[in-house]
């Protein structure tokens, strides 16, 4: 949209549709490089810990954990919270940056939706095994007309959080899935192997590329980004109303919604930045995913980064102005008490790394990108951790005062759902093309997909 | 600047200023005698009529530092009058004077027999008290000036000579600009509207303001955008791709509105602590409640409904009615968040809540005319300026 001249493409200049779709096909359909063996190994390997961890949970349930009163939610939450934000950047970048006719999303779309669907998987695995005995979830979690009559506490935002996280599930789903046809029709036509053909060809579920499918895959995508939408907000508002509604000093804060869905971006597109840089690298896709693209998602971590150094603000400045006991306490034992030193670490991280993306140099820098990335994702996670646990270890009464120490079972769950993440993210890398071809192909010709996308709107 | 075509309409800009002084002047004189005849109303009335101002005048300025930021069409064809809005707050910084004069009347920290008598205001006396209120607003007023003139003069200097360059230097003040400013009325929402309660807090308040705010800047921007087109000026510049891009804006500046507005009231109410709960069984009981609904619906629901229509929102005439509306409930909602404080479990509007808005707007309304006469309608020299105008096939 603007006429920038210093600001790198979104496409590196010379490619037509047929390189396009040569260039991208190539990375699903050729040989699988030995790397790949390596990477999904590792990956597999971790996502056992999951199952073994799993295993040993059905049997003695979460006391395998370090919870305890008066810390009963600890790491787990903490990993729940972490996976579902990381998730929000894909949706973001998915629905929101198509309304909005950003057309530098096109080449990042599809493997930040991808990371989206496993970051949801990794979350779900926690909030459903953290119930303890899972069998028993289903009644106390959906409302199903049971000859009992017990029904779930609908005032509660945990009910809300099955609803939400479930509805998110099913509408990230289909979106990517609806955002691939035309591109598993590409790979079922160039397929040269028989059973690339026939399953490719299944999943492409009859694509033929006429003027009426083309019209029913817009109207189709355009729909699922408005409802896509509101759910950017809507499940990071309901994750935080899980801390917020309660009356636990650093839970009980009224900015929480907005904080908690900045946050929640934030970590997601430092996820996308820690994901793009080493896939770019590996499979040649420096044309596609260009200098643009890492420094557009520099500067929305920049923003939100600063949105959340604001709600860590306006927190020290309440539990201040309130003159509330319990309020200022809660503060002065998240900096000087015995977690003071995550507190410290969370700011560096967060707060303070993300102040060097003013600098033009670094946005340039693909290695200094790669790190902040890094530091910010480590930084989200402590960022749980103090509002969980340093929340609830000490709360009114001293007399029931606690400490919470993480098991290695706590961190076999949560190296184990990496594991898992990965493992997905490996085989989606290998058998499904990351980056949109099609869309890719729409920038080459000029045929501006999101120019039309912002006409159809309603 | 008579031969361009994006030439303001001085006559008309003339006319608006007038009536904008003659109405201003005459409710700022029978707001005069309500100082005189009950001075702690008039300070009440006041300061809601000052924070309405206050947030047309920013609420401009950050939509203009946001499309320095994003860049669109839509923000071109704008920027002129968010920059004209945004350059009257000196004149804003003038209406704060009388405030000064009024605090014993308005907060419970300014009055030493209080302050004595209650833990908590003892505890923030360091903080809320005369001296650093008043410093705290003179900067708050100073760095918001700064910025806005920052930017316009730019803008002017890209007026005179096409410079490459320039587009960047903005983009340089605005955004650190966008984080103070954020910053700063988040400050200033605490001092000027939260302290009125002695007790009550609550984390939300300074963003629930910024958005109330970007909804007065762009509601106004789009009035005064049907009344150029009315007058014949930017003629063929506001298309309804442009307009729609705009109603899109309202559209979602009302839903963060509410959306702060609902989680605020959605944590104070499960919570139900005795230190909280006071703000909203005060805004809903006693005939404030009927307040209250009245805010929801006309602050939210109805204009949200028509805003969801694309026919509505490419269409400036309809569009404009929607703002109008917004317009009002801004001040509503600014009404709803100090009153209560002064008039707990009695609804009660005094004839000065209603000449004290209209004296202020009117003068403003004056100012802000004759900024948007000094300049052309339309950056003439920005380099994206071609591209925002294109006449589109299915435009």
């Amino acid at each position: 949209m603007s006429a920038n001249a210093d600001r790198p493409p979104v496409i590196a200049p010379g490619y037509t549709p047929a390189t396009v779709t040569d260039k991208i096909s190539a990375v699903v359909l050729n040989k699988t490089p030995r790397w790949w063996y390596v990477g999904f190994a590792i990956s597999f390997l971790a996502a056992q810990l999951l199952f073994i961890t799993i295993a040993k949970l059905l049997v003695l349930t979460v006391g395998i954990w370090g919870i305890n009163i008066p810390v009963a939610w600890g790491i787990d939450i903490v990993n729940f919270v972490w996976w579902i934000g990381i998730g929000h950047a894909g949706t973001l970048i998915s629905a929101i940056l198509l309304l909005l006719r950003q057309t530098w999303r096109t080449s990042i779309n599809r493997f930040a939706e991808a990371m989206t669907l496993f970051a949801v998987a990794a979350a779900a695995q926690f909030v459903l095994f953290h119930t303890g005995r899972q069998w028993l979830a289903v009644y106390w979690l959906f409302p199903y007309p049971n000859t009992m009559g017990v029904w779930p506490q609908f005032r509660s935002p945990l009910m809300w959080d099955v609803f939400a996280v479930s509805t998110y599930a099913t509408i990230s789903a289909l979106f990517w899935f609806v955002g691939l046809i035309p591109d598993l029709a590409t790979l079922r036509d160039r397929s040269k192997h028989w059973f690339g053909k026939i399953t490719y060809g299944m999943l492409a579920m009859g694509w033929r590329g006429s003027a009426r499918h083309w019209h029913n895959y817009e109207t189709a995508s355009l729909l699922l980004a408005g409802l896509a939408t509101p759910l950017v907000v809507s499940v990071h508002t309901v994750v935080s109303f899980d801390f917020a509604v309660g009356i636990i000093p650093g839970w009980h804060a009224t900015i929480f919604p907005p904080y908690f869905v900045a946050g929640a971006i934030y970590s997601g597109f430092a996820m996308v930045m820690t994901l793009a840089i080493p896939l770019r690298k590996v499979f040649g896709l420096e044309d596609f995913i260009t200098m643009r693209h890492l420094q557009n998602m520099a500067k929305i971590m920049l923003a939100t980064g600063l949105i959340v150094a604001y709600g860590y603000g306006i927190e020290l400045f309440m539990a201040w102005y309130s003159g509330n006991t319990f309020e200022q306490y809660m503060i002065h034992n998240r900096i000087l008490g015995p977690y003071g030193w995550i507190w410290l670490l969370l700011l560096l991280c967060n707060v303070l790394t993300p102040q060097f993306l003013w600098l033009k140099k670094v946005r340039n820098s693909v290695l200094g990108l790669f790190f902040i990335s890094i530091i910010v994702n480590i930084g989200m996670w402590l960022e749980r951790f103090v509002i969980i646990v340093t929340s609830l270890h000490r709360d009114f009464l001293p007399s029931s005062w606690g400490m919470y120490t993480p098991t290695r079972w706590d961190w076999s769950f949560f190296v184990g759902t990496l594991g898992l993440f990965f493992s997905l993210m490996f085989l989606f890398i290998r058998f499904l093309p990351v980056i949109s071809i099609f869309e890719m192909r729409g920038i080459t010709t000029g045929h501006d997909f999101e120019e039309q996308a912002g006409e159809v709107k309603p | 600047m008579t031969e361009s075509p994006w030439a303001p309409p001085l006559a008309d800009l003339a006319v608006l200023g007038r009536r904008g002084l003659v109405v201003g002047a005459l409710a700022g004189v029978v707001s005069a005698a309500g100082l005189v005849l009950n001075p702690a109303q008039f300070y009440r009335s006041y300061l809601v009529a000052f924070v309405f101002v206050l947030g047309v005048a920013l609420g401009s300025l950050a939509i203009s530092m946001l499309h320095h930021m994003s860049g669109g069409a839509w923000g071109l064809v704008i920027r002129r009058i968010l920059e004209a809005s945004s350059r009257t707050l000196p004149l804003v910084a003038l209406f704060a004077v009388p405030l000064l004069f009024g605090l014993r009347h308005l907060y419970p920290w300014a009055d030493p027999a209080r302050v004595a008598g209650d833990e908590i205001l003892r505890h923030r006396a360091i903080y809320m008290n005369p001296t650093f209120f008043t410093v705290r607003l003179a900067v708050c007023l100073l760095l918001w000036t700064v910025f806005a003139q920052a930017l316009s003069r730019l803008s002017k200097k890209q007026d005179d000579a096409p410079a490459p360059g320039l587009e960047r230097r903005m983009q340089l003040v605005a955004a650190p600009g966008l984080a103070v400013y954020c910053l700063l009325v988040t400050i200033a929402s605490v001092d000027l509207l939260m302290s009125l309660d002695p007790h009550w807090y609550s984390a939300i308040y300074g963003v629930y303001v910024v958005g109330g705010q970007a909804i007065s800047g762009m509601a106004f921007t789009l009035l005064v955008s049907l009344f150029l087109v009315r007058k014949g000026a930017m003629r063929g510049v506001l298309q309804p791709r442009h307009v729609h891009d705009l109603g899109n804006l309202l559209l979602a500046f009302t839903m963060l509105w509410a959306y702060f507005a609902l989680s605020q009231f959605l944590i104070i109410w499960s919570g139900n602590l005795p230190e909280e709960i006071g703000f909203f069984h005060d805004r809903l009981g006693g005939g404030w409640g009927v307040l209250s609904v009245f805010l929801a619906l006309f602050h939210f629901a109805v204009p949200f409904v028509f805003l969801l229509s694309r026919d509505f929102k490419r269409d400036i005439g309809k569009l404009a009615w929607a703002a109008g509306l917004l317009l009002f409930m801004r001040w509503v909602d600014l009404f709803w968040l100090a009153s209560p404080a002064f008039h707990p479990g009695r609804l009660s509007v005094h004839w000065l809540d209603l000449t004290t808005p209209v004296a202020l707007f009117g003068l403003w309304l004056a100012a802000f005319a004759r900024e948007l006469g000094t300049r052309s309608l339309l950056p003439a020299n920005d380099p994206n300026l071609a591209v925002a105008l294109e006449v589109h096939a299915h435009g």
